[in-house]
């Protein structure tokens, strides 16, 4: 029998649509067929480059999910986390959020760590037209994409995570403000969105950049960088980094006896390992930060005592970031009132968190078009050997140490 | 012209530790003709154990180098005659690759199931410390990191000129049939052979764990400029290797000051690729790689 390939492909094109209806409905029957329980669909670098923070996130999650499973569930319903790991690469990534919403049938998402990760999370999330709140991709690129689904849920975007420290210094008499500074960089969406918003500050109150550096994520050595900033003896130095490269840049500068007036890393000051990584010498270290436990925020405290049980120690910046994901999801869905994969409930979550206001452990959260959060970072600075918020000056725990001790 | 001077000290430490990296490296592919990928693997694993030792005994990570140099020898030994010799010696560069890739990966796995990923550095009371040269800052522990490379890579060059052992490893290299017609027995060298490029892999990672954060995938960030160093030197030549590493390290800390970061790391792989146009057999290797 002769077949005309116009019937062949209409013979595809049925059979493409029966496979994949039968995907999205087997999918249904999966998750959310079982009226008790809310599923999330999570994917999470639970190994590769970002397996440490993955997990700080995941233990995040797993502790908020178990939180409401105690008080009552959502809806009255328990919620169920299904958990993937996308071992830390954008390729998987998107196929574990399609595998999540397609195969697995989870009622909602929520984003991975990272930027990189976060961005492909958040394209497959736009087009099944689901709700997307993630913890992690503070990076200007996240809110360039024209996602209209997606909510940072933190207190703030890379760029803007210094602010509170460009308006001390600002502030500062004009003798005292620091006159030259050196910026050195990961060449990272996240790392370079900290330190350029800082720098771009720094220059427009007339402080003159000495050094510049944009260095690949897969440096080890940083003498040469370290050299040229104790060269150019700048006031202020200024690190776009994550752990390991800001605590070897710190070392590396040590090493050449360059004494700063300023010294501000992202990431690695709060991290509880960075103290002993160089060895003991943190006093004066200024790093922003989007959460503390002592932070008075209303549900912080029950977070706080929740996880510290669970763990066995405070939650720090990733859990926090977890939980207030889990809070923000929450509050849609309760006052909307659904929370099932059908893009009309996906519709309307979305567009009452683009109406409304959040409280969460990390303060209050409203977003913008792009779903930038449109709050500050504080800013954390080591004194007397503990790590504490110094800016702005209604939350300080400690007096702003204007003039660097010795490292 | 201080930063001048400054770049110059920084890439003669720097190259000096390259050059006590990629030892083993050239060793490897010398003796046997084996692609070690794995080679910066075994560094993280020794870099982790004088991390480990340090942090739970308290007593320098230098110290550690009592237990690894033998332990790392006899693991060497074992992995060239349990996995490295039953590969088919028409293919053996090739399926070395995966081998070695694969024992690199398992290593990485195990790391991270064993200590996490969570970074680590080795707390030592002299990590910050450092003195001045003529305007020159010169760090502790990277001069106690270029006093083990200069003083190991002299051991290995004495090893392999003035003993016997050294001779009969050497004639393996230069002709492994006329040596087996002499009476060596090749296997066993081979054996000896990879077993001391892997000690070398042991001082060369404690060096590493002085001034490095390290964490279980390290290693893919420096198996690709200590490859570099092993083929613009000559594949087998450890003096080869040690010029290339020395000039590489200078050549990436002098390109920094006027092109940056990412400019001075590429220029590695630039000299990799006009090494291959140009002179494959590598800049310092053929004869000089007979004679060691």
């Amino acid at each position: 029998m002769k077949v005309s390939p116009r019937l062949r492909l209409t013979a595809l094109a049925v059979t493409g649509s029966l496979a994949l209806t039968g995907c999205i409905s087997s999918g249904d029957e999966g998750g959310s067929g079982d009226d008790d329980t809310i599923t999330i669909g999570i994917s999470l670098p639970l190994t590769g480059d970002y397996s440490e923070p993955g997990k700080g996130i995941q233990r995040g999650y797993e502790a908020w999910a178990a939180y409401i499973n105690e008080n009552g569930g959502l809806l009255g319903k328990q919620v169920e986390l299904e958990i993937l790991d996308d071992q830390s690469s954008a390729d998987r990534v998107a196929s574990d959020y399609e595998r999540l919403i397609n195969q697995e049938g989870v009622d909602l998402v929520v984003g991975p760590f990272s930027t990189r990760l976060v961005i492909p999370a958040a394209q497959v999330a736009q087009d099944y037209g689901f709700l997307f709140v993630e913890p992690a991709g503070a990076a200007p690129e996240v809110f360039e994409q024209g996602f209209d689904n997606l909510f940072y849920a933190a207190p703030a975007v890379a760029d803007d995570h210094y602010n509170y420290l460009a308006d001390h210094i600002e502030q500062m008499p004009a003798d005292q403000r620091p006159e030259t500074a050196a910026v050195a960089s990961m060449d990272d969406p996240f790392a370079m969105g900290t330190a350029y918003g800082l720098k771009d500050r720094l220059e427009e109150m007339g402080v003159e950049i000495v050094v510049d550096e944009v260095y690949p994520p897969n440096t080890t050595n940083f003498d040469s960088i370290a050299a040229k900033i104790a060269d150019s003896d700048a006031d202020m130095v200024v690190g776009g980094t994550q752990y390991q490269d800001a605590v070897n840049m710190i070392l590396a500068l040590q090493q050449l006896d360059y004494q700063p007036e300023m010294a501000a890393f992202s990431t690695a000051p709060t991290e509880p390992e960075f103290e002993s990584a160089i060895g003991g010498n943190t006093e004066g270290i200024i790093a922003p930060t989007g959460y503390t436990p002592h932070s008075d925020y209303p549900t912080n405290k029950e977070f706080v005592d929740f996880y510290t049980e669970l763990h066995g120690e405070p939650p720090a910046e990733d859990q926090a970031n977890a939980w207030t994901t889990g809070q923000v999801v929450a509050a849609a869905v309760e006052a909307v009132e659904c929370a099932d994969p059908d893009p009309e409930c996906q519709q309307q979550l979305i567009d009452w968190l683009r109406e409304n206001e959040v409280d969460t452990v990390v303060g209050p959260l409203t977003w913008d078009d792009q779903g930038r959060p449109q709050g500050a970072h504080m800013i954390q600075q080591w004194v007397d050997g503990e790590i504490r918020i110094v800016l702005p000056e209604d939350l300080a725990e400690a007096e702003f140490i204007p003039v660097k001790p010795r490292w | 012209m201080s930063l001048l001077l400054q770049s110059i000290v920084l890439g003669v430490l720097l190259g000096g530790l390259y050059a006590l990296l990629a030892a083993g490296l050239t060793l490897y592919f010398g003796v046997m003709r084996v692609v070690m990928i794995a080679h910066s693997a075994f560094l993280i694993l020794a870099a982790y154990l004088a991390w480990w030792f340090s942090t739970e005994t308290g007593i320098d990570p230098l110290v550690s180098l009592i237990g690894t140099v033998p332990l790392f020898f006899v693991m060497g030994v074992a992995v060239q005659r349990l996995l490295i010799s039953r590969l088919n010696p028409s293919s053996l560069t090739m399926m070395s690759v995966l081998l070695t890739f694969s024992i690199a990966l398992v290593i990485e796995g195990m790391l991270g199931f064993v200590w996490s990923g969570t970074q680590r550095r080795v707390r030592l009371s002299y990590g910050g410390g450092d003195f001045e040269i003529f305007g020159a800052n010169i760090a502790v522990v990277k001069l106690i990191a270029f006093g083990l490379a200069a003083v190991s890579l002299l051991a290995l060059f004495l090893l392999l000129t003035r003993t016997k052992f050294g001779q009969a490893l050497r004639a393996t290299i230069q002709h492994p049939e006329a040596a087996r017609l002499v009476g060596i027995n090749t296997d066993r060298i081979a054996g000896y052979g990879f077993g001391i490029g892997l000690a070398t892999a042991a001082i060369g990672g404690t060096a590493l764990s002085l001034d490095a954060t390290i964490y279980p995938s390290l290693h893919w960030h420096w198996i690709g400029p200590l490859m570099a160093i092993i083929v613009v030197g000559g594949l087998g030549s450890i003096p080869g290797a040690a010029i290339a590493a020395m000039l590489l390290g200078l050549g990436q800390s002098l390109l920094q000051i006027p092109l940056g970061t990412t400019w001075a790391q590429t220029f590695f792989y630039i000299a990799l690729f006009l090494t291959l146009m140009v002179r494959p057999q590598g800049f310092f290797g053929g004869r000089l790689a007979q004679r060691f």
